[in-house]
């Protein structure tokens, strides 16, 4: 019997030896995190920018990955959940990533950053842009969207334009679309305007019928939804049901054909602030077409983004000659004119996007266009 | 809008919302009554009605079209569908557990809510899916209320379902033996019921009024998706307590009640869209303390 026991102890030596040699195979590869919403509401832009930066890493380890090592990558799935944003980004630290790209929702990336920048962690962020992420930025995230503040002046450009003078924003009280409202609200007033109501819808609520009541009772020229796609289409079908005719406006969180399939012929005329999507830049044909041919499908609003997010870190490694992780933190804010395929790259101060990218569109017959 | 004109529009508003959550809040009473179950599955089970509905209606619009004629007919198919897996589920899920403590069966309702919403989950890719209809936004203008034609039906099948229900529960046998289990379920045995029988009749139709509600959300909503049944399944949950748990004229008061809560609470000044689910639980708070066994409810003594 006493035999039988020291063997088994011989396999189970051998079986916990090898476990322990195995990330020294790995030496030779650099493994980045990939952080997204790919299950739940926001699970079609979360695929998206997950598909993003796998051609992005495809195309890097084609020509012949960075510093001589391949890219492999780990998703974090947080599900734009704050909780569940926490323990994916613990997931990906404990599988020991140096470096990641990724954020999309910014109420579930808010509570990552101090746990990747506990572990010393770069996390270069293409989505997610409410102004809380710099304000508990701890120094190793880069935020390479525009923020919430470039998004508000560039809807109370357009309400201006289109004699608005009583505004009412809807919100869904989360980290990201709070932020905007508020925003707006505070630099709409500052024109002289009134803002008649801001309100709030809870995340996945179908019946908005009370909220619409309340707000034809004010009488609003424009009704602006900051918050998701799924909710926001449900919003405009019930706004225009109730024979509200008016102007309405959703922000970039909103912006997807998914929108339109949910709002059907309602969604006509809404207008849309979106960050540069591939459609609109000449930079990303190549990029456009890529995608298309690897994953059958046309890239999302915030693909375009990823994968400039993806290059930058690529570039950043490069530069600083080292995958460890302080050297990248360094070679990324000393970013100059990173030349991105939805447009160049310097980082502020505070490690925001120097260069505002917004543009304005309008739903015409079920697509996006440019509005001019 | 005149502050008639609001109240009028909201209290449509709360009529519309409620029957869609006085229809779930039927099977948790049921349920409830007959065995004593908190169905944390219910909601998943309107989920999946919707998505039956859906399935259906695209199969079904091919010959009639997808206006009145091909929602009723995929409603009714997903009706007896679901139905049909509230039976599966409680045979094969709850009465094993009949004779457990009541909070093992309480876990596998857990289980059961999560193998759904996980199984659809996986199925739908987790996406959104546009329950597209042909139908319209015509309806009738009163003043500044606007009710339409949908509406208009969806509340009337509501009523009408309930009213069969009310039917089936008072003048059938079913009906009968159903009311007399909820009270002993011993003494129904020795009498000779077939108590099976009778709870998986009212899984049935317990689960093929969530199926109801569900296609129906999804015809006015113009959107389901995995997870639409936790919110709904929560508030029916609320709206059953309310209308005393167990009782079957209490949950469909309680859901109107409910309904007619979160409307007229958006409409309060310092209550707003915001606290409006805080202002509707309050109230079940205050309820619970000062009528623990809710507007309808019995009270419950307790034999030794």
């Amino acid at each position: 019997m006493a035999r039988k026991w020291y063997g088994m102890v011989l396999v189970m030596a051998a079986v916990v030896g090898l476990w322990s040699v195995a990330p020294v195979f790995a030496a030779g590869e650099i493994k980045v995190g990939i952080m997204a919403p790919t299950t739940g509401s926001e699970a079609t832009y979360g695929k998206d920018m997950e598909n993003a930066i796998s051609l992005a890493v495809s195309e890097i380890n084609a020509r012949g990955g960075i510093l001589g090592k391949q890219v492999v990558t780990a998703t974090g799935d947080d599900a734009c959940d704050p909780q569940q944003g926490a323990s994916a980004a613990s997931k990906l630290v404990s599988e020991g990533v140096v470096a990641v790209v990724g954020g999309y929702c910014s109420g579930s990336t808010l509570p990552t950053l101090k746990i990747y920048g506990d572990a010393g962690i770069p996390i270069i962020i293409p989505a997610a842009n409410s102004s809380k992420l710099s304000e508990a930025n701890p120094g190793n995230a880069f935020q390479i969207n525009s923020t919430g503040a470039d998004q508000a002046v560039t809807a109370v450009k357009l309400f201006k334009e289109k004699h608005v003078k009583k505004l009412a924003i809807v919100d869904q009280g989360d980290g990201y679309s709070a932020d905007l409202a508020a925003l707006t609200a505070k630099k709409w007033k500052e024109t002289g305007n009134e803002v008649v109501a801001i309100e709030v819808i809870n995340k996945g609520e179908q019946d908005d019928s009370a909220l619409v009541t309340r707000l034809n009772s004010k009488a609003p020229d424009a009704i602006f939804w900051t918050a998701y796609y799924a909710d926001g289409a449900l919003l405009i079908k019930q706004l225009r049901q109730s024979g509200y005719h008016k102007l309405i406006a959703v922000g970039d969180g909103s912006n997807s054909p998914k929108l339109m399939e949910l709002a059907g012929p309602a969604a006509e005329g809404v207008f849309c602030f979106s960050n540069p999507t591939v459609e609109y830049l000449p930079a990303a044909k190549a990029f456009a077409e890529n995608y298309k041919k690897k994953f059958n499908q046309d890239p999302g609003p915030y693909s375009a983004l990823a994968y400039d997010g993806m290059n930058l870190l690529a570039d950043a490694i490069t530069r600083a000659k080292s995958a460890d992780k302080a050297a990248i933190i360094k070679a990324l804010k000393e970013t100059k004119q990173f030349k991105g395929i939805a447009g160049p790259i310097s980082f502020n101060p505070n490690q925001t996007l120097a260069i505002s990218n917004f543009v304005v569109l309008v739903a015409k017959g079920k697509t996006w266009s440019l509005y001019e | 809008m005149s502050n008639l004109d609001i109240i009028l529009q909201q209290f449509f508003n709360g009529l519309i919302l409620g029957s869609f959550y006085s229809l779930v809040a039927l099977g948790y009473s049921m349920v409830y009554g007959i065995i004593k179950l908190l169905n944390f599955a219910h909601g998943d089970i309107y989920m999946v009605g919707a998505f039956t509905g859906f399935a259906l209606l695209s199969v079904v619009s091919g010959v009639l079209g997808d206006g009145w004629g091909g929602i009723v007919v995929s409603m009714i198919l997903a009706m007896i569908a679901v139905g049909f897996l509230g039976v599966l589920i409680q045979r094969v899920a709850y009465r094993p557990m009949l004779n457990a403590p009541r909070l093992s069966i309480l876990i596998t309702a857990l289980a059961v809510s999560i193998i759904l919403y996980n199984a659809a989950m996986v199925l739908t890719h987790g996406e959104f899916k546009a329950f597209t209809v042909g139908l319209g936004y015509d309806g009738v203008q009163l003043g500044d209320v606007f009710v339409t034609y949908t509406q208009m039906v969806l509340v009337s099948a509501t009523a009408a379902l309930m009213l069969i229900l009310h039917l089936f529960i008072s003048k059938t046998m079913y009906g009968k033996a159903m009311r007399a289990i909820s009270i002993d379920q011993d003494a129904c045995r020795l009498m000779g019921i077939d108590v099976n029988r009778v709870i998986a009749v009212t899984f049935f139709i317990g689960s093929a009024l969530a199926a109801a509600a569900g296609v129906m959300a999804g015809v006015y909503y113009g959107r389901i998706e995995f997870s639409m049944g936790f919110l709904i399944g929560l508030k029916a949950f609320t709206a059953a307590v309310i209308g005393g748990i167990g009782s079957i004229p209490g949950a469909m008061l309680g859901g109107i009640v409910l309904g007619m809560l979160e409307s007229f609470g958006t409409q309060i000044a310092f209550v707003g869209t915001a606290w409006k689910d805080v202002f509707a639980f309050g109230i079940l708070i205050l309820l619970l303390v000062f009528k623990p066994t809710g507007l309808l409810g019995r009270t419950e003594i307790e034999r030794m």
